[in-house]
This record gives structure tokens, sequence and C-alpha cells, in this order.
């Protein structure tokens, strides 16, 4: 039974992404197709591939005497741009939780030379440096910046760590631990995991070809997305604008295996018929998916695999993309990203397709997202997101209009 | 919190009392010298010593996994032994594992780091990467458990494993899970010990053999608690404990957040937590003497569960359960260094 008291809307969205900063230029460039990736060899001396960088990143000011990592960054400029427009009085903003989710924090202030002598690199300026690398600390700096003294927390859970922060975030709501909560994700391009997946073998040298038969691997991006929550009583009583309506959510482990998906895909199958579960919905009502959709061999099958269990019986196909073909993988932040990506398809009416995507994997039950931009009416749609260690999680948006 | 309250029903830890199913056998801890890395003179902190995790939980393979991922797994199944769960007789999709952490898989990191200082970053081992991630540990539990419920690895600075608690106890209400392994705890590494000594953080009884309570700063510690927690009824086993409510927040007004989580309820004991110094004349209990009755007993944070940065709370938890305390009310408080503060209401069993 839903009220306005449990039903969770989407109040703000800001973002950080390749496109720039706001979700405007982000819908701009997801519908004029406009892929961020570009060659690269300079994230260290080796490196060959495509990445998808943001530039002209602000420095932070303020009071505090904090060093911030990349990925603080990100996510203060993009919590900053989901709260610009809404009108928040200080009490709204003090009172508000906050759930970040990260994989890299600061890993990206930290040089191989800590692990030859700690004590130096310290002395030489690494001290407020390594200062930066607790898993807490990108949100404690969202919370820092916009003076924000409710519950804050981060989540990391690799790849599925975003859509998972909006999860908790709902949760939370719910308990009434927080009148408002920030949730997103954020997460910088460094070398420790450029170097990490370009160990394993999971990057393609070429932009991601996500689903398509010769698909080579992944490539890796940098973002922040952060959505601004709230009940919809909450939202209605100051008046707010309502972007979507978080109709349902789940989490999952697959217990396979340690690095890849469970062939099958069971625990994602699972995890999205528990979140239309939550949503009272059926295959029928999901008119668009937002995959995870990374480009490697392994996530790709294991995925389609899952649509089709999840799927099976629908009327028609359902349509799936990745979104990650525009502006590659963003870790910790994909799952808020793309949950920004999927309420601009409800709210644009426009299902973004799979970038570079000319074979797809043969499957009668997905009707994959090709060509150009399809426009239609989508009341309802869902953002998947899964990563190491078998996590996975699936958010169902639906219109502000429903 | 509407719905009965769950409770905590097991408990398994590897701590620097070694590895233990339920409570802990109370004993004065004093800090090891390090002989784990070289050091200049004299270093000591509470540490875990080396063990081997198959002799504790037949079957159990460890090998390349950093030692929080190999203590989360001993710790869980110490829990699960001791809450006198058979996972077997359980829906195991409906089985969430939340896992507390400050530092993640730090050992693995800085060994990560190691081999890109050794071979430069494009001769970076593979097999290594993946367990570098904070989540490694989480995982391993439910690989090793075939748990497929949510799994959730929660950072908070100074109060992750009551948050982790709380979030589990979410997961629980809000029918996302029908038990959780809630765990908490972190290594130490040269990389964190020399941080702390960088930052001035630690107490002198690290560099002297000097008592602990005459110390400032603190003495860095390790180790991983794990405890299950079930919706009360929902298990014929004793319960340690029921958790109420809790709150925590980044700052703000603290003594009203507890004063309308407590309602009409007076605690007859306070768990002081947190990181730092003992507690016993902090603004934990200074703040904990205004909510309960005059002669409420108020226990002081344990040294060696203070050495846990951000996720030492089950270790102040098990420990204060470990001590025969008053039955009752109980308020679980940690302050930070700023007007950050967490609490948890419990009733013990």
């Amino acid at each position: 039974m839903t009220s306005p008291h449990t039903t969770i809307v989407v109040t703000g969205i800001g973002v950080v992404s390749p496109y720039g900063v706001g979700l405007s230029s982000l819908q701009a460039g997801l519908l004029s197709g406009t892929c961020c990736l570009a060659s690269s060899t300079d994230l260290y001396p080796g490196f060959d591939g495509a990445i998808a960088r943001v530039s002209g990143l602000p420095l932070l000011v303020g009071n505090s005497s904090s060093h911030h990592s990349r990925s603080d960054r990100l996510a203060v400029v993009a919590a900053c741009d989901a709260v610009a427009d809404l009108n928040l009085n200080r009490v709204d903003i003090q009172q508000a939780g906050v759930v970040m989710a990260n994989t890299v924090a600061g890993l990206s202030e930290i040089d191989p030379s800590i692990a030859q002598n700690p004590a130096a690199w310290y002395r030489d300026g690494g001290l407020l440096r390594a200062a930066t690398y607790p898993v807490a600390r990108v949100a404690a700096s969202v919370a820092e910046h916009l003076n924000i003294d409710g519950p804050t927390c981060a989540i990391s859970v690799a790849c599925a760590s975003g859509a998972m922060a909006i999860a908790l975030a709902a949760n939370m709501l719910l308990d009434g631990a927080a009148p408002i909560i920030l949730a997103g994700g954020s997460d910088a391009l460094c070398p420790f995991t450029s170097s990490g997946f370009s160990s394993l073998q999971a990057l393609d040298s070429q932009p991601c070809r996500p689903f398509d038969q010769h698909r080579k691997g992944l490539n890796l991006g940098e973002a922040s997305a952060v959505l601004v929550l709230e009940t919809l009583a909450g939202a209605t009583a100051r008046g707010a604008q309502i972007l979507a309506v978080l109709r349902g959510w789940a989490m999952t482990n697959d217990a396979s295996h340690p690095t890849a998906p469970q062939k099958q895909g069971s625990g994602l199958a699972l995890c999205m018929t528990r979140a239309m579960q939550m949503a009272e919905v059926s295959i029928e009502d999901i008119g668009y998916v937002n995959a995870h959709g990374t480009g490697t061999v392994l996530n790709d099958i294991a995925e389609t695999h899952a649509y089709e269990t999840t799927f099976h019986g629908r009327s028609l196909p359902i349509p799936v993309s990745s979104t990650k073909s525009y502006f590659g993988h963003c870790l910790g932040a994909a799952g808020a990203l793309e949950a920004a990506i999927t309420i601009t398809a409800i709210r644009c009416g426009a299902l973004f397709p799979t970038l570079r995507l000319t074979t797809p994997i043969e499957s009668s039950g997905i009707d994959w997202l090709l060509g150009g931009v399809r426009r239609q009416t989508l009341p309802l749609a869902m953002s998947v997101s899964a990563g190491f260690g078998g996590s996975n999680a699936a958010l169902i948006f639906g219109s502000a209009h429903q | 919190m509407t719905m009965q309250p769950p409770a905590i029903t097991g408990f398994g830890s590897v701590s620097p009392f070694g590895p233990l199913a339920g409570l802990i056998p109370p004993r004065v801890l004093e800090p090891s010298p390090i002989t784990a890395w070289e050091t200049s003179g004299l270093r000591r902190a509470f540490l875990v010593e080396p063990f081997q995790p198959a002799a504790i939980v037949p079957g159990l393979k460890t090998r390349r996994l950093d030692r929080l991922s190999a203590w989360a797994m001993v710790a869980s199944s110490l829990a699960l032994q001791d809450a006198g769960i058979d996972l077997t007789q359980l829906d195991r999709t409906r089985v969430a594992v939340v896992f507390a952490t400050g530092f993640g898989c730090v050992e693995l990191t800085e060994a990560f780091y190691q081999s890109a200082a050794v071979n430069g970053w494009s001769g970076t081992d593979p097999i290594t990467f993946p367990e570098t991630l904070a989540n490694a540990p989480a995982s391993h539990v439910a690989l090793f458990h075939g748990l497929q419920g949510p799994n959730l690895t929660i950072g908070c600075k100074s109060f992750a494993t009551e948050c982790a608690l709380l979030h589990a106890a979410s997961l629980l209400r809000h029918n996302q899970a029908d038990l959780a392994l809630v765990l908490s705890g972190d290594t130490l590494t040269q990389a964190v010990y020399e941080w702390y000594e960088a930052a001035h953080l630690l107490s002198p009884a690290c560099f002297h053999d000097v008592p602990l309570s005459a110390t400032r700063g603190f003495v860095p510690s390790e180790g991983v608690v794990a405890c299950v927690l079930q919706p009360s009824g929902s298990s014929t086993s004793r319960s340690y404990a029921s958790l109420l409510d809790g709150r925590w927040a980044n700052g703000g007004t603290p003594h009203r957040s507890i004063q309308q989580m407590l309602g009409s309820s007076i605690p007859n004991l306070t768990i002081c937590a947190g990181s730092g110094a003992p507690c016993i004349t902090g603004s934990a209990a200074c703040m904990a003497r205004e909510f309960t009755n005059p002669a409420a007993a108020i226990l002081a944070a344990q040294p060696v569960a203070a050495g846990l940065a951000d996720s030492g709370g089950l270790f102040h938890l098990i420990l204060a359960l470990s001590s025969n305390p008053p039955k009752g009310k109980a308020l679980m408080l940690a302050t930070s260094g700023d007007s950050g503060f967490a609490t948890l209401l419990l009733e013990l069993q």
C-alpha cells in the first residue's frame, strides 16, 4: 500500500559528466548521440585506451583545510548542481542526509611510492592526500561543503554502488531518518583502477561496443551524479517540482564468483523481479531498461540471459540499451548517472540507443536499441547495475505524471 | 521503528583476543610490539595473532585474500554458529550481508601499489586487483555461505558500524531480507599505522611501555566482529540484545535527536563507543549522563575497540555485553571530534 509518506520521489538531479556540468548537457549529449570516448595514452606510461574525462572541473573553495580528491570534487559539484534550483532553505539543507557511492575515492591522490616508504611519502606532502582514502570521505566532503548535518554515509559495492546508494537512501526516507536525502555516486579516473582493469584484460582499446557480438571490453570514464530524494508528502508540502517517482528498488548478490557474473544472470534476474514486485508492476509495464552493459564478454552475455529470464513471456521484446557506449564505465558513479539518464528518458520520451551496436547478441526477447533515438512515451523504466563481487541492483522509475 | 525490533542472536569475532564464537571472556589486553614491518624503535598496537582460518572454519580457503576478507569469513561463520543458524534451512536469497569498514582491503591495496612501484602501472597483478575493492570481504562472505540477498559495504566517518546496523535493520523492516549478517572491522598495515603516527594521533603507549589509562591519543587496533540480526521471534535461539532504535548524524543537535529517540525510555546503562581515547570523561559520557537515570552505569570505551577508527562499534558492543552488564535498556553512544554522533537504543537480554 503506497501513500504520500511511503512514495519516494526525485526532486533534483545534479550531474558532472564528460559532457559537462548539469543534466541539460548530459541530455543534449545523449540526444545528439555524441560519444565522449577518446583515445588516451597519458593515464600512465604504457596505457593505451579510450577513456572519457571530465574537463574543467573546478577546485573547491571554502573554509576547509582538507585536501580534496578528484572524486570528492566531482561529488561536491554534482551535489551543488542537484540542489541549485530547489529553493531549499538553510534548515532543509542542514537536516538533509547524504548517501554517496564510490570505489576510487582518494586512490587518485596516492602514488605507488606510498607502498615503499609510507612515512617518507607522508613527510613529502602525502599526509593530507592519504586522508582522502577512507570509504566515507566522498560523502563527508559533500556534507561538509553543503553544511549538511543529517545522517551521512558512503557505500562501496564496486560498480553497483551508485544504484545502491539510491536504494539505501529510499530505505532511509521510509525510516524517517531525514526529510531529504542526496544520493548518488562519484568516481574519478585514476591509474590504480585503469591499471587494474587493464591487468584483467577487461579494457577495449577502442570505444566499447556493449552487447555487440564483437565486443572486446569496457572503457573507463569519470562522473558524478546526485539525486535529491524525498517522500511525496514532503515534496508536496514544500511545493517541490517532482521529476520522477522511484517506484521500486532491489539488491541481490550472485554468490557465484568473486569477479565474474553468474553465467545465466540468475542473481540479476532475481533482482529485477524483486524490484518489480516492490513497484507492483508487471513485465509489460516496464518500457525500457538502461542496462549495466559494460562491453565485456562475460558481463554482457550474463546480462542478456538475465533479461531473457526476467522478461520471458512479455508480449513484445523489452527495449534495452547501454549508455556506457557514450562515456564509458564510471564505476561507483555509473548506477547514479544511469538512474539520471533513465529519468531523462522518461521525461523526454526518448530511448537512447547503444552506440556502435551493429551485430547484437542474438536474442528474441530483447529489442536492442540501436541507430537513432527512439521517441515514445515511457511511463516506467528500469536502471540495472552489477559489479565485482556479484552484487546487483535494480531501480524502477516512473513518470511524475502517473 | 514500528515493527518488532530486530534482535542480535549471534556473535563471532576475529580480534586481538583471537577467533571466538559468542562473547569474549573478559581479560586485560596490552598492546603488542609490531614485528610485521620494520619500525624505528618500539611501536605497539592491538594486533590479531596469525592463525589458520581453515583450522577454525573447516574448508575455508583464504589464499591470496586480504586478511580483512579472511577474517570476515571466519567471523561470519562463528556468528552463525553462535546463533545456531542452519543456512540450509533458510531462503538464502533473503539473507543480507552488511559490512562496515573504514579502510577496506588496505593490505592488498598496498600490495597493488607495491607491484606498480616495482613493475610500473603496466605490470600490476590481475589477481590482486579485485581483492583490493572495499566490498571484497562482504562478497566473500556471500560466496562462502551462498547468501544471495543484499550485499552492502558501508563507510561512515567515525560511525560505520552503527550505520551498518541501522541499514541492516532497515532491510529487515522493509522486507528486503529475512536475516542480516552485520560485520565491521579493519586491518592494520604499515601505511595506516604510519599515517596515524605522522598525524600525531597515537597514544604514548604505542611507543613506550606505559599504562593505557594514563595516555592521550589511541592505540591502533584491528579485527572483525560479526553479528546475526534477525526479526524478534523469528528464532528459538537466545538473543543478546534487541535493537530498538538508532540515529546517526553528521552534526546538528545530538541532544534533541537522542531525546526524540528515547521518548519516555530511561536507559540504565550507557555503552561508550567511538574511536580515540577512553571516553569515561569524554563528550559521549557527559552527554549520556543527561539521558540516563542517576544511578545508571557507564561502560567506558575499551581501548582495544577504540583503536578501530570508524569500524569499532560492534567491538565496543560485544565487549560491553561480555562484561555481564545489567539487563534492560541501554544507550550506545559515540561522538566524533566535531558534532557528529551515533546512538543506538538497545534492550539487553
